[in-house]
């Protein structure tokens, strides 16, 4: 039923469909073969991809979705292969946004060969995918990957007789030592160039009833579109309700892959099909899928679970063939031991709690140094020699002052400040992540995340939220349940970013520190800002319990926290990906978000109207409302007008401070942040600002509740692609915010009353 | 203004406001609802009721027409002229019938009501009693077009996720099954076919209990006071007036199994098969479930529990994957037998 796919006309012909791949985004110019990378999650797929295209990738998202793309491309034989690996699914059966990805890439890319990673420890779980992926595609690789780990737990995995049963080569590999790869790429040559035709497995069924009504709809698809490749997957997707091939089938859009899966040189075979326009498919695609829907009730009540019951009778029975375990039973001794550790109701959160705290300080503890070392280069060497430079070679003032004060300052203040604590705390925690202790980690909060309608991976996405937030939004991506992945959008906010940790400590120290005995001063300070990082997490549950009842009623949920096996994790490789992305994160942000807002606050500062400047205006207007809820208008317009990075909003604040009372021995002039060495100086600007205690107290709540940073709110906007959740997650902390300040200040108001 | 007048302020217009905004039942959305309520929305309600008396047997009058739309008795009247003045409606002697044109029509808006149940069961994150309301409010909303479209998405479904039959686009529709549980025989075993969605409060009830489609269960007492019966090894008590609302088949039961158990009443470390997944476990996460292994016939292995309980770890054809408890309730296994691999 598939002899047609090797057509005798063009043998080394590529196979994938241009146009598809095209509307994909994957760049074709000097490609001669694509490969699609397949594979269950953890089953170490992207070990292989960066095995098989070293230093030659990059990454991006699919067309129109917030899911991760990596494209990579290496040589063998004289030939350009492109490499596109695939999000990680079990099954391709369910249509979550993953698995629609993999299967439309498979399905309407056609890619050459699709490369199937599969776990060899793992072997019957894993081969549910491959014969998914065989129905679709008969040009496949299967890349029985860990084998290393198979031995060591004493399973023998016969992979000639795999590849008999599968009908497609099998390569074992350990891609982790680099081992099986050069076989992996000559298989995935061989089948690509046609020199290997594979006669791949099909799912035949052990229901008679199941592949009576396949073979039926299958011989009504030939029908209707001759020569279609995967006619019998088709007719499986129709059976089983998949609204999206039937769409496809009647928009024509699998009429046109029939066409494409002809090589170019049509005219040769014996009896070219007629090239059926996409819009007149007839007999007529409709009756085809109201067959299937009558037809479906026979095979049995749940045709689902039918199908997925027979695919893994048969991944069972070929795995069973292929793996002999000579009586292991202490294969998951290792591993059941750490998890009886780390998940014990003693010592489960002592543990967890000791290393979270290990990693927090180490990062604050190792970003210390590098960041004075930072602020001294960036800000006070090479500003007052750039400022120098331009006073002697006469540039005029504003545009000193616009690009040195005002946008070289914001640049060099965000990255100063947020660069080394990232460059610390992501690495770490990805070690942890490659160990395979952070999954662990959800499942011991599960319970907690649970009762507020969220999922227990959220606990690591607040996590990196204390790192950053945009990070932690990014991250997001690892909750696989709609309804979940957005209330972590929403509400990663409320953890404590590392541009928000000074304004808290500074803060913290001069005025409650201040108030308390010298010797306890430091031990109180502390206290007051773990209490505000402590309220952040409390916030996060209530809002969390709140949005799920609410707004996010509607949305998907599932639950389901696979705890991968612990691996030893790759520490030189992580430390090298995670410091360059860190890296340039950093200095993206910088350039794009905060030296336009270092412009916008020098102007702020600078442009006067009516002989004030634009500044006082604003703070002026500012004042009542800002008094109502227990602020100052200088933090409020602070907070406006440094949106797009919250390191800058103390400097921010002393600037503004100076310019509004006239102060006029300290700082740099209007429109230049600056931060002094004294706390004592720091103390009295502010409080010659109009600050109090309260104001102290109620800046730490509100610089814990306010929008976020501008380029979270990007990130926002491109993970979820949505005005609504991005305008939710940007109002919503503000508007908690404003409530906290404004009730803060009228009980500080009525017990001072008393 | 001193403090404590701007707390309280504050805090009453909180209070109000989340009073006024509250989901569903919110006064704001109450009044944003009937302010929708156009005309033609109040004639498609209005034929829906007519075609549920006819369905119920029961005699649908002026009385009956304004408690359901929630309308007084005038605008009702109004209505009811409008619907006979346009030859959807019969009246004989005080009680009023679908006229031919006024049947197609109800059916029209039954089928997209129950189109939009099934969707909102299968493809979203709405809970059961939530399915109803959402329905109709969208029913009013969607165009034949985009109804067909929906009903090609689901595949044709035949019955709608409360049991009851999906009538075709040319109008036709399906006999009702089943009989009322209150008149199941004591003993028999039978499978609910159909649960009413109105009036939700009893519907609720029915949720609460745990009663879903494809249940089956064992009536053991029978009184005008109260109906006792055992499902899935698990005793149920209901009113005979909530128990009313539930269709049932008899089924002819297959050989006495093995009594099944949930996978969450497993302890650590046992081993067992797994034989069913509820049929109360539907959508994506029935998909989800089944994608992961969870198919009949499996081993399942608990190795771990979160530090109270929740989620369980379990071995599952070679991964460990974690459920939480109220999922792994949906899966029924039964004892695995010694020296069997999966």
């Amino acid at each position: 039923m598939t002899a047609s796919a090797t057509a005798p006309a063009c043998v080394e012909c590529p196979a994938h469909n241009v146009a598809n791949l095209t509307k994909l985004g994957v760049d074709l110019s000097q490609v001669d073969f694509v490969v699609a990378l397949a594979g269950n999650p953890n089953t170490g797929k992207s070990t292989v991809f960066n095995a098989l295209t070293g230093l030659h990738q990059r990454t991006g998202n699919w067309p129109g979705k917030t899911v991760t793309r990596a494209e990579g491309s290496f040589g063998f034989g004289g030939k350009r292969f492109k490499i596109v690996d695939l999000p990680g699914t079990y099954s391709l059966l369910s249509a979550s946004h993953d698995e629609e990805i993999a299967r439309n890439f498979i399905l309407f890319a056609q890619p050459d060969v699709t490369v199937i990673v599969v776990d060899a420890t793992c072997l019957e779980r894993n081969l549910n995918l491959a014969l998914q992926v065989l129905e679709i595609t008969d040009r496949a690789v299967i890349c029985l990957n860990l084998m290393d780990e198979a031995k060591r737990r004493g399973l023998q995995v016969d992979d000639r007789r795999l590849a008999r049963d599968l009908g497609v080569p099998v390569v074992p590999t350990a891609a982790r030592f680099g081992r099986g790869l050069p076989e992996l790429n000559q298989a995935i040559a061989e089948v690509a160039s046609g020199r290997t035709v594979c006669k791949p497995h099909r799912i035949n069924g052990q229901s008679p009833a199941l592949a009576d009504a396949v073979g039926r709809i299958a011989a009504g698809v030939e029908g209707l579109l001759p020569g279609l490749p995967n006619a019998r997957w088709v007719a499986l997707r129709l059976l089983d309700s998949d609204g999206d091939i039937a769409a496809a089938l009647r928009s024509g859009e699998i009429a046109r892959l029939q066409n494409a899966s002809m090589p170019a040189a049509a005219g040769e075979s014996p009896q070219p099909p007629p090239r059926a326009e996409p819009a007149s498919a007839s007999p007529d695609p409709t009756a085809l899928v109201t067959e299937a829907s009558t037809l479906r009730w026979r095979v049995g009540p749940d045709f689902h679970q039918t199908l997925v019951e027979s695919i893994y009778a048969e991944s069972a029975r070929i795995a069973d063939r292929a793996v002999t375990h000579p009586g292991d039973k202490a294969r998951f001794d290792f591993d059941r031991s750490i998890d009886r550790l780390v998940t014990s109701r003693a010592l489960g959160f002592p543990i967890m709690f000791v290393l979270l705290l290990v990693v927090f300080w180490v990062t604050i503890a190792g970003a210390n140094y590098p960041s004075h070392l930072l602020s001294v280069l960036l800000l006070d060497t090479i500003h007052p020699w750039l400022k120098a430079a331009s006073a002697a070679i006469g540039v005029p003032g504003w545009i000193d002052g616009l690009l040195l004060d005002g946008m070289y300052l914001g640049a060099g203040w965000v990255i100063s400040v947020m660069l080394p604590p990232m460059a610390i705390f992501f690495p770490l925690f990805t070690l942890l992540e490659d160990f395979g202790y952070l999954p662990r980690v959800a499942f011991n909060l599960d319970s907690l995340f649970r009762r507020a309608g969220a999922h227990g991976k959220q606990a690591l996405t607040m996590a990196m939220g204390f790192g950053c937030n945009a990070a932690g939004i990014v991250a997001t991506r690892i909750i696989d349940s709609p309804r979940e992945r957005l209330i972590a959008i929403l509400t990663n906010n409320f953890a404590l970013c590392n541009g928000r940790w000074p304004t808290q400590i500074l803060i913290a120290s001069i005025f409650i520190g201040g108030m308390a005995p010298p010797y306890l001063a430091g031990a109180i300070s502390a206290a007051a800002v773990v209490a505000v990082a402590v309220l952040g997490v409390a916030l996060t549950f209530v809002t969390s319990w709140l949005l799920s009842r609410t707004v996010l009623r509607g949305e998907v949920s599932t639950f389901h926290l696979e705890l991968p096996p612990y691996r030893p994790p790759r520490v030189l490789k992580t430390l090298y990906t995670s410091l360059i992305d860190r890296t340039l994160l950093v200095l993206w942000r910088a350039i794009v978000f905060a030296a336009p807002a270092g412009a916008v606050i020098w102007l702020v500062a600078n442009v006067h109207i009516a002989g004030v400047s634009i500044a006082a205006h604003a703070v002026r207007l500012f004042d009542p409302f800002a008094a109502a809820i227990g602020l100052t208008g200088v933090i409020l317009l602070a907070y406006i007008i440094a949106i797009p990075a919250n390191e800058i909003v103390i400097p921010t604040v002393l600037m503004l401070s100076v310019l509004v009372t006239g102060i006029s021995d300290v700082g740099s002039g209007a429109g230049v942040m600056f931060e002094l060495d004294s706390q004592s100086a720091t103390q009295r600007v502010l409080e010659a600002g109009g600050f109090t205690l309260l104001v102290a107290i109620n800046l730490m709540l509100f610089s814990l509740c306010h929008n976020p940073c501008s380029t979270t709110i990007y990130t926002i906007w491109k993970e979820t692609r949505s005005a609504r959740w991005t305008a939710v997650a940007s109002l919503m902390p503000v508007a908690v915010g404003i409530a906290l300040c404004f009730v803060t200040a009228q009980l500080w108001r009525l017990v001072s009353l008393l | 203004m001193g403090p404590l007048a701007a707390l309280c302020g504050v805090i009453l217009l909180t209070t109000a406001a989340a009073w006024l905004f509250r989901p569903i039942r919110g006064r704001a959305w109450r009044w944003l609802r009937l302010v929708q309520k156009t005309e033609r929305v109040l004639i498609e309600d209005a034929l829906k009721h007519l075609y549920d008396c006819e369905f119920r047997r029961a005699p649908c009058t002026l009385q009956s027409l304004s408690g359901a739309l929630e309308i007084s008795r005038n605008h009702a009247t109004a209505l009811l002229g409008r619907l006979e003045g346009l030859d959807l409606v019969n009246r004989s002697n005080g009680s009023y019938r679908l006229a031919t044109a006024g049947r197609r029509e109800a059916l029209r808006v039954v089928r997209i009501h129950r189109l939009w149940e099934r969707y909102l069961a299968e493809e979203t994150g709405y809970a059961a009693e939530e399915w109803h309301i959402e329905a109709e409010h969208r029913e009013h909303e969607t165009s034949a077009a985009e109804a067909e479209e929906m009903a090609l998405r689901l595949s044709f479904p035949r019955y709608d996720p409360h049991g009851a039959p999906i009538p075709t686009p040319s109008g036709e529709i399906g006999p009702a099954v089943g009989m009322p549980l209150t008149q199941a025989r004591l003993g028999d075993v039978v499978e609910v076919v159909h649960m009413e969605d109105e009036p939700e409060a009893i519907y609720g009830q029915l949720l609460a209990e745990g009663v879903h489609l494809g249940m089956r269960l064992r009536l053991l007492e029978s009184t005008p006071h109260s109906l006792r019966f055992e499902a899935d090894e698990e005793e149920h008590v209901l009113a005979p007036i909530i128990a009313a609302n539930v269709s049932v088949v008899p089924i002819v039961m297959p050989v006495a199994t093995e009594p099944a158990r949930h996978l969450s009443d497993l302890s650590r470390n046992e081993e067992a098969r797994v034989v069913a997944l509820s049929p109360a476990c539907r959508g994506i996460g029935r998909r989800r479930l089944l994608d992961l292994g969870f198919v009949p016939g499996t081993l399942v292995r608990v190795e771990n529990m979160g530090p109270g309980g929740d989620p369980v770890a379990l071995r599952v054809r070679g991964a460990l994957i974690a459920l939480r408890r109220d999922q792994a309730r949906f899966i029924h296994v039964t004892a695995a037998e010694k020296g069997v691999a999966a």
